[in-house]
């Protein structure tokens, strides 16, 4: 029966075009604000990598003075001294760790003709392509060895060795960086997670959009003297001057990581963060009593805001505007519907119960809600493709995945069978006689 | 009037009616909050950066290769400034540490007392020389321009903040104003952060306006200071301003002139103010438009609502308008029963969307730090949707005028 309904439904979507043209344009630019806005929101909110992401930790410690300190707010940054992080470093915690700061300089390609060029990157320990999961196309991360021994070796993104080398396999050839020699040993494959989670305080291009060029040993880029290319804190104007000046100060530049074996060890970690900071405290240094903090990635995500206000209110507003064209196609179906009332009276003559009229309605309710749907899917393409052309940070933001191509049906089928509830019951109420007896 | 009639017919068969005011309700809550918010971003991105003629002035970045000593940084700096210059079309040249609405740039705690735990406000900073006053185009109220007895010398590498650093200062006048109320900031001292080691400065002059280099949309986007500090910067930046309508040429001319200067390659980036503000308030305006289209269909969304409500009540009532006029009712008696039976309509649509645009405000108050909606926006929301109202049903009544009286007596 439930078929012969569905069949019912599409056949009578050709009755009366206009009014039903007009439902299926209200419930599709509804579904079409509420889903693009929806898809901003879920891309901006996801899981970057969702198979670890509660095993990879970021540790906060404030580090600020003791003087400007309020009892229970938050650290005054949401990065760490170079001495923290170089303890960390060292600490042996967790399996795999690195820091990671933005670096940038020029390179020099090894083709003349080309001008030289602005890159800008990361420098990260090698634990970081471990931890990350990066993909290479050619060679290799750099040692933990090579750490070490502060090795002028460079990984470079897939499109910053097209740039450069062609084709070719740049692999174990030398490029001018920073003033240097460094030798390429690896390349990376397209590598683009969204947030760009892993260094979400960055100065190309932001938590969203944007990529690093290069990617430099941490130990090479503090030889190198290289400054931090993203934000950076001090409090204290009376450091000692110079690079080490800064290094041996308590400004704040450094992203820190830590990979558990498994989410069971983060007890472990945030233990080993308590005494180390009651140890730090003994030594004279983070003179606020504020514990150290752990995030996983996630809960990082969400202390660095990465969905922004704005994307919030646009998918609120265009609920309120979807709950508005629900109401408007209630009132069209009822128009609909009540024209009805006369075959209504004749299939109750027949023998239908109130229950099968209310399914065939119902159903067909839901037919239109599936063809709003379609149209909605439509425009919600066009609309995220105009609203990624509006600002460019948002542009990889505005890719619709799967779920949110279901959800759009679903969310069109319920917004239809809701508006479609008032209008069925009346329809259910038509008194068979009072019908008969008119005709 | 006819209110009375109208009134008991519309409690009689109420649904649509009903509907139709739900509609005006939340189109009216959707429709104030929009409009409020999409003025907040369009006032928030058309502040004046402080610069006269944003549309003459860019910048320019050349940052060498590798790193010079400070000597010859700052050698090679003054070389670019004339350089510069001398470039036909040029107005006015500066070296400058960072631009109003450029998003990068750095921030310093000023307090109006070392002894302070706090300081008393995070200012944006901008070390430059003598007359980049005058390039960008600041307005100054109070006091002077900074002046080359001012300028200090500072080597990163081996001085220390607290035995080399500007002894005059410049501020905005939001700043002074905050820090020093009611009173003239000239000749009043500031400390660049707390404790022993501040460092005192003078304020000599205050201008009217710059904006910090993230802009900010709160009061902070208002409080900058210029110091007379020369350093050799991680990114040499030169701001000018050309003579007007010259701009584009020079930004290329430019750009080769200083590409030509260097014996050692750099790497060199033009930009001109308006690309700044444009990316600056990129996502503002992303979010205004997007609300903007919202609205727009949304308004559009309730006017069918009303124009299919009014035909269905036409629809049902062909036999009753026909009596009415065939009884001597006039055209226009036709079509003000429809009018007031839709004023009736939106009237109590509005009243409670003005509750619910309040309660829809309280929420965005409360999850996403909104300012509260003032009252205005609810009384353009409510004129709107009662204007929308008039003109949506004024089709649908006069085709009813037009039913012609003959059909009363048809078909009883």
């Amino acid at each position: 029966m439930l078929r012969y309904y569905l069949m019912l439904g599409v056949r009578n979507l050709r009755r009366s075009p206009i009014l039903t043209g007009l439902m299926v344009l209200t419930l599709a630019v509804g579904v079409a604000a509420s889903i693009s806005t929806l898809t901003i929101v879920h891309i901006m909110s996801g899981d970057p990598i969702p198979h670890k992401s509660d095993r990879l930790f970021v540790p906060l410690v404030d580090n600020g003075p003791a003087k400007s300190f309020v009892p229970g707010s938050p650290p005054e940054d949401r990065q760490l001294s170079y001495r923290d992080a170089a303890n960390f470093q060292r600490s042996g915690q967790g399996e795999f760790r690195t820091a990671v700061y933005d670096v940038t300089g020029a390179i020099e390609s090894a083709r003349p003709d080309l001008p030289v060029e602005q890159v800008n990157g990361l420098a990260v320990d090698s634990d970081y392509f471990t931890m990350f999961e990066v993909p290479f196309l050619r060679g290799n991360a750099w040692s933990r060895a090579e750490d070490a021994a502060r090795a002028r070796v460079v990984v470079l993104s897939r499109n910053k060795s097209e740039k450069l080398f062609g084709g070719e396999d740049p692999v174990g050839k030398d490029v001018r960086l920073f003033g240097q020699s460094f030798r390429v040993v690896g390349v990376l494959d397209r590598w683009a997670p969204v947030p760009r989670y892993t260094r979400l305080v960055n100065s190309t291009g932001g938590a969203l959009s944007g990529e690093d060029d290069i990617y430099v040993p941490f130990a090479t880029a503090t030889d190198l003297e290289l400054y931090n290319n993203a934000s950076t804190s001090c409090h204290d104007d009376n450091r000692a001057p110079g690079y080490r000046g800064f290094l041996d100060s308590e400004c704040t530049w450094i992203q820190f990581w830590f990979q558990a074996k498994s989410t069971a060890d983060r007890g472990a970690l945030a233990g080993y963060l308590d005494n180390y900071v009651a140890e730090q405290r003994r030594l004279g240094r983070l003179p606020r009593q504020a514990p150290p903090l752990l995030f996983d990635v996630m809960e990082w995500m969400r202390y660095m805001n990465v969905v922004s206000n704005d994307a919030r209110l646009a998918a609120w507003l265009s609920f309120g505007f979807l709950v508005l064209c629900l109401v408007n196609t209630t009132g069209l179906l009822l128009a609909k519907f009540s024209a009805r009332a006369p075959e209504v009276g004749v299939r109750r003559a027949l023998g239908a119960t109130q229950g099968a009229i209310f399914r065939q309605f119902l159903v067909e309710a839901g037919v239109v809600g599936l063809a709003g749907g379609v149209v909605g899917l439509g425009l919600t393409l066009v609309s995220l493709a105009l609203i990624g052309r509006q600002a460019k940070s948002l542009s990889v933001v505005t890719q619709m995945d799967w779920a949110m191509l279901a959800l759009t049906f679903v969310l069109a089928l319920v917004a239809s069978l809701l508006a479609g509830l008032l209008p069925t019951w009346r329809a259910c109420q038509v008194t068979p006689a009072l019908q008969l007896k008119s005709q | 009037m006819e209110v009375r009639p109208i009134l008991s017919v519309l409690l009689r068969s109420k649904t649509a009616p009903l509907l139709v005011a739900i509609q005006v309700a939340l189109s009216l809550a959707i429709l104030a909050n929009a409009l409020y918010i999409v003025n907040l971003r369009h006032a928030s991105s058309a502040r004046p950066s402080g610069i006269a003629q944003e549309r003459d002035v860019f910048t320019l970045t050349a940052r060498p290769v590798t790193k010079a000593t400070h000597d010859d940084a700052l050698a090679q700096q003054r070389k670019d400034v004339e350089v510069l210059r001398a470039l036909p079309g040029t107005a006015s040249v500066t070296w400058i540490s960072q631009m109003p609405m450029s998003r990068s740039g750095s921030n310093s705690g000023f307090a109006l007392d070392r002894r302070q735990a706090r300081e008393s406000a995070l200012v944006s900073i901008y070390f430059a020389p003598p007359g980049a006053i005058k390039t960008l185009g600041l307005h100054l109220l109070e006091g002077r321009d900074i002046e080359d007895g001012d300028m200090v010398d500072f080597d990163a590498e081996g001085d220390s903040p607290t035995a080399k650093f500007p002894k005059a200062v410049v501020l905005t006048k939001a700043l002074a104003d905050d820090l020093y109320p009611g009173t003239s900031a000239v000749g009043k001292s500031i400390f660049y952060g707390t404790g022993d080691d501040a460092v005192e400065m003078r304020i000599v002059g205050v201008v009217d306006r710059l904006q910090s280099a993230i802009a900010e949309s709160t009061r902070r986007g208002e409080y900058s200071a210029i110091l007379p500090l020369a350093m050799d910067l991680a990114y040499p930046k030169f701001a000018v301003r050309a003579e007007p309508g010259q701009r584009d040429r020079l930004m290329a001319d430019a750009e080769t002139a200083l590409r030509n200067v260097s014996i050692t390659p750099r790497v060199i980036t033009t930009r001109s103010v308006e690309e700044d503000r444009a990316n600056r308030y990129r996502n503002e305006r992303a979010l205004a438009w997007m609300l903007v289209s919202v609205s727009a269909l949304l308004l559009l969304v309730t006017a069918s609502g009303i124009v299919g409500m009014t035909m269905l009540r036409v629809a049902q009532r062909r036999k009753q308008i026909g009596v009415r006029r065939a009884l001597g009712a006039r055209r226009a008696d036709i079509v003000r029963y429809f009018v007031t039976e839709n004023l009736l309509v939106t009237t109590a649509g509005v009243i409670a969307g003005v509750a619910l645009a309040i309660a829809l405000n309280q929420l965005l108050v409360s999850l996403l730090e909104l300012p509260k909606l003032p009252v205005a926006y609810l009384g353009i929301g409510a004129v709107a949707l009662w204007g929308l109202g008039v003109v949506a049903v004024c089709g649908p009544a006069w085709r009813a005028a037009g039913i012609p009286p003959a059909t009363a007596t048809r078909s009883v």
